[in-house]
């Protein structure tokens, strides 16, 4: 035991005003970060291919089985953040066994599985089957057999039986709209409803996180659209992108509203927290929120998707616009879950002073880590397009007009 | 070879829908049996937590014997203690745990924390003890000696009281000595009775209680230094007293 000052006084000149002493180090560091993100991805995604479906946005069909995949890809990675930052993986089962009703954290189990089980996975199947069963007729070998299991053992692709698919289908699209409204907006929820947190707090949360994931999901499977068109070799749709970037814009515009409003009202209210919540945002998160979330992040891609979209410019020059607005979309998204979750930590609950967060480099929780399970979900994507191509029934479908 | 034969479907279900209602049920029936079989046998029953781990921790052995159980064999330093500004500790908090001293006090004896790190956990000086807690700085007082060679840890009394004020107040010191008013001393601005020094909680040390006090030094036309900022005592800071703004133990004006 040496003086207990010296372990930490190398570090004190980092902290601004007062703060209690459990607040100098963050609880809750990149990997929660990162979950929100994720999921809102999922959420995202699995929107647009509803929009597609559902509201009949033909256009939108080269990328509708994509977002599918795309949404499957990142649920599968999402809880994994998670899972790193508690630690002790093998006893997250239990919240199934003993489910606790009165706890939403732990409900989470029961959000994920309706989602994962019974939407995207039903749906993705019942679209997939038809093909499912013809290529473990027509293949051979390996692919064969993965075919054979993943069409669980169906045979009839009847006129009859594939009607009954797509009516099914449709019925899932419908419920999976609120379960992504449920999946993503329970994030929010999580975060809104801690009341002794004045930065968290608020009813808007949950809506807010809901039009962010929309948001991102969009750009993402735009990103991944154009990217994978390119290594294909394949001619981008452009109605098809003109059409995604328009439902980003739109999207992006709610949005930015809604944040705006949260704000304002913050403002107008200006309860005790104001102050150090202001002096949180002009110092600590003045980067990554009023440069990297609204400027970079909101700003800058909204005006170049106008531009793009409504000015007189080429279509070479419209995918590189595009391209740049889905990737600035990506770092502002990233951006505003860091502000929601690290930003709230950084006030003291006193509301006198700021602390710091540091980012580790390596260990569980660390950078590295992160940038793991950023790149798992595309692995995973490129794994499942070797075995459910998404773009055979569009390309095909759209050479015969 | 088709698994799901048109037998089935001729009770118009139709046949994708075979397996899916089989993969649910098994995942559904999965659960169930891993709830009978993983789920604790009493979890549930009172609350949110395993009924039997109520029983199980009230079975562990018992290994404190309590602030009472020393006193059939040890009153001799019980006395010292109760008088003593010890007097609030329990003697296990020094010595551990003894319940087995206490059954067999020849065969297990207790702990005797006697090394210079034991009495700094609850001495060493740390901003967040309340104000007058008597604090140390372990690298700084005297260095290389046990504790006990100058202090009875059963009766804790100073060998001589304290001379300054930072042996008890050390956060308000050494704030004093980085700020503006370095130069002054404690006394100049507060009246401490002698009996402070040796019974800080029963007498206590004076306040100053009108600005006056900083006047005699700030105030304009005051007799002193003429370094020494001046401000105008009748209108500066309207009607709240100096350290309602100033900290006075490290006044800032900001400039
Ligand atoms: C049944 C009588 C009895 C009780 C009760 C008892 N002790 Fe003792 N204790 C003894 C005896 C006898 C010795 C040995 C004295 C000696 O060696 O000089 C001893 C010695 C000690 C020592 C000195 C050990 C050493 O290494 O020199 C400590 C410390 C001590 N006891 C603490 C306690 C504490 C604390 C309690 C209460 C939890 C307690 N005792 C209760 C009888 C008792
Ligand atoms: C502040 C910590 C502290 C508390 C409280 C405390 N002791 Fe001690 N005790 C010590 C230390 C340190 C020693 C060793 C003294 C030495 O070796 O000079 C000691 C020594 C002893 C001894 C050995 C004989 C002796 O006098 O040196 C006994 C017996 C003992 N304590 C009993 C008790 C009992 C009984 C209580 C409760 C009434 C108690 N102690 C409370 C710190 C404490
Ligand atoms: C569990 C916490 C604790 C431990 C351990 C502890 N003390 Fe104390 N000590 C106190 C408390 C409480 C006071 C009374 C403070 C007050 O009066 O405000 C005190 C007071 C004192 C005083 C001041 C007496 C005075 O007249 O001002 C001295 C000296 C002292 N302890 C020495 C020791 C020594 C030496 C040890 C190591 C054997 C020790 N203490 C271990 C809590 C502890
Ligand atoms: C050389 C003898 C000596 C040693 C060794 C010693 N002290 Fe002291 N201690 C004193 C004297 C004398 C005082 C009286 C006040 C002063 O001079 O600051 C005192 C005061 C204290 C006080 C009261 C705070 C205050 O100043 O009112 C505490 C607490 C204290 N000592 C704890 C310890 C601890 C803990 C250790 C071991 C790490 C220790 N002392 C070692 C001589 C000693
Ligand atoms: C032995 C430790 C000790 C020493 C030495 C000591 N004080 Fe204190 N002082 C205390 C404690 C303990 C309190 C807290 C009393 C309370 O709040 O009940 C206190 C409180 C005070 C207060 C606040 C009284 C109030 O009404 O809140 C002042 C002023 C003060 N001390 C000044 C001094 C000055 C000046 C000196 C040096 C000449 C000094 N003290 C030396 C222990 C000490
Ligand atoms: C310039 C005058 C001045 C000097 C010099 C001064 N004090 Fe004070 N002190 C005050 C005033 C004024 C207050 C009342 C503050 C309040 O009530 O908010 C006070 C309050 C206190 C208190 C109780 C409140 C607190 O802050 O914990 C303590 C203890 C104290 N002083 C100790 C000291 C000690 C010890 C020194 C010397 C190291 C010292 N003071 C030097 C003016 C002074
Ligand atoms: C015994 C004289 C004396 C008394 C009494 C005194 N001060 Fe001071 N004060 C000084 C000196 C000396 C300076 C330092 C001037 C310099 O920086 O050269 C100073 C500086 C200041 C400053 C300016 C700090 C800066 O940032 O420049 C403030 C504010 C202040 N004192 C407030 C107070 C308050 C409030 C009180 C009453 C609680 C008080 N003083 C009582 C002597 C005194
Ligand atoms: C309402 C808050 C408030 C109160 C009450 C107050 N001050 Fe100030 N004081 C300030 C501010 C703000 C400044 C710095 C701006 C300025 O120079 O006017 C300051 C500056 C000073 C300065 C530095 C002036 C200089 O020229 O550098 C001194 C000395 C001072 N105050 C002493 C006092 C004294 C003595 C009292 C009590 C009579 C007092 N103050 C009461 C707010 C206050």
């Amino acid at each position: 035991m040496g003086f207990p000052l010296a372990d930490i006084a190398p570090e004190l000149h980092k902290i601004a005003g007062y703060i209690y002493p459990n607040e100098f180090e963050l609880h809750w560091g990149l990997l929660i970060v990162l979950y929100p993100y994720l999921t809102g991805l999922v959420a995202g995604a699995f929107i647009l291919a509803s929009l597609e479906r559902i509201f009949n946005v033909k256009v939108l069909q080269p990328v509708y089985r994509l977002s599918l995949l795309t949404a499957l890809a990142f649920l599968i990675v999402a809880p994994s953040p998670l899972l790193a930052h508690l630690g002790h993986p093998e006893r997250s089962f239990e919240m199934f066994l003993t489910p606790h009703t009165q706890s939403a954290m732990a409900m989470f189990g029961f959000v994920y599985a309706w989602y994962l089980m019974v939407i995207l996975l039903l749906e993705i199947w019942f679209d997939y089957r038809k093909e499912f069963v013809v290529w473990s007729r027509e293949r051979t070998g390996f692919k064969k057999f993965v075919y054979k299991i993943l069409s669980l053992g169906t045979t009839d692709i009847s006129e009859k039986a594939l009607q009954f698919d797509e009516k099914v289908g449709r019925t899932i699209t419908i419920l999976g709209i609120p379960s992504a409204f449920l999946l993503h907006g329970y994030v929010g929820f999580i975060f809104g409803s801690v009341k002794a947190n004045p930065w968290w707090s608020s009813v808007l949360m949950p809506i807010v996180f809901l039009f962010s994931a929309i948001v991102s999901g969009m750009a993402m499977v735009l990103l991944i659209y154009m990217i994978a068109t390119m290594f294909r070799e394949k001619t981008i749709n452009m109605a098809c992108i003109n059409k995604l970037s328009e439902l980003l814009l739109y999207a992006m515009i709610v949005d930015f509203s809604l944040e705006i409003l949260d704000f304002i009202q913050r403002l107008y209210e200006a309860e005790e927290s104001i102050n150090i919540l202001s002096q949180m945002i002009s110092n600590r998160l003045f980067i990554s929120l009023i440069i990297s979330q609204i400027i970079l992040g909101t700003l800058v891609p909204m005006a170049s998707i106008i531009w793009a979209r409504f000015g007189k410019v080429p279509d070479e020059m419209k995918r590189m616009l595009f391209f740049v607005a889905a990737i600035l979309v990506q770092v502002g998204i990233f951006s505003t879950r860091w502000n929601v979750v690290v930003g709230g930590q950084l006030f003291s609950k006193s509301l006198r002073g700021l602390t710091v967060y540091k980012t580790e480099l390596f260990g569980l929780e660390g950078l590295f880590m992160v940038m793991l399970l950023l790149a798992l979900p595309f692995v995973i994507l490129y794994v499942i397009t070797r075995f459910l191509p998404p773009w055979s029934k569009s390309e095909t479908q759209l050479s015969t007009p | 070879m088709a698994l799901w034969e048109d037998g089935l479907s001729a009770r118009k279900l139709p046949q994708q829908v075979i397996p899916l209602v089989i993969i649910f049920a098994a995942a559904l029936a999965a659960l169930i049996i891993a709830r009978k079989i993983l789920v604790p046998k009493t979890f549930g029953d009172l609350g949110y937590y395993r009924a039997a781990a109520v029983d199980e921790i009230a079975s562990q052995p018992i290994s404190y014997a309590g602030s009472k159980a020393c006193l059939d064999c040890h009153d001799d330093i019980d006395q010292v203690k109760s008088q003593s500004k010890h007097r609030g500790l329990s003697c296990e908090v020094c010595h551990g745990d003894a319940a087995k001293h206490v059954e067999a006090p020849d065969e297990v004896k207790p702990i005797k924390p006697i090394g210079r790190g034991y009495c700094p956990l609850c001495h060493g000086y740390n901003p967040a003890r309340p104000t007058g807690f008597p604090q140390i700085n372990p690298d700084l007082h005297n260095p290389g000696r046990a504790c006990m060679s100058c202090h009875n840890a059963h009766n804790p009394m100073l060998p001589h009281a304290p001379e300054e004020c930072a042996a008890c107040h050390r956060q308000i010191a050494s704030q004093k000595t980085v700020s503006h008013h370095a130069t002054l001393t404690c006394v100049t601005c507060h009246t401490v009775p002698d009996g402070h020094l040796t019974n800080p909680n029963t007498v206590l040390a004076e306040k100053p209680k009108t600005k006056d006090l900083c006047g005699k030094c700030h105030a304009q036309g005051a007799d002193s230094p003429a370094e020494i900022p001046r401000i105008d005592l009748a209108t500066h800071g309207g009607r709240y007293v100096c350290w309602d703004c100033h900290y006075p133990h490290f006044p800032e004006a900001a400039r």
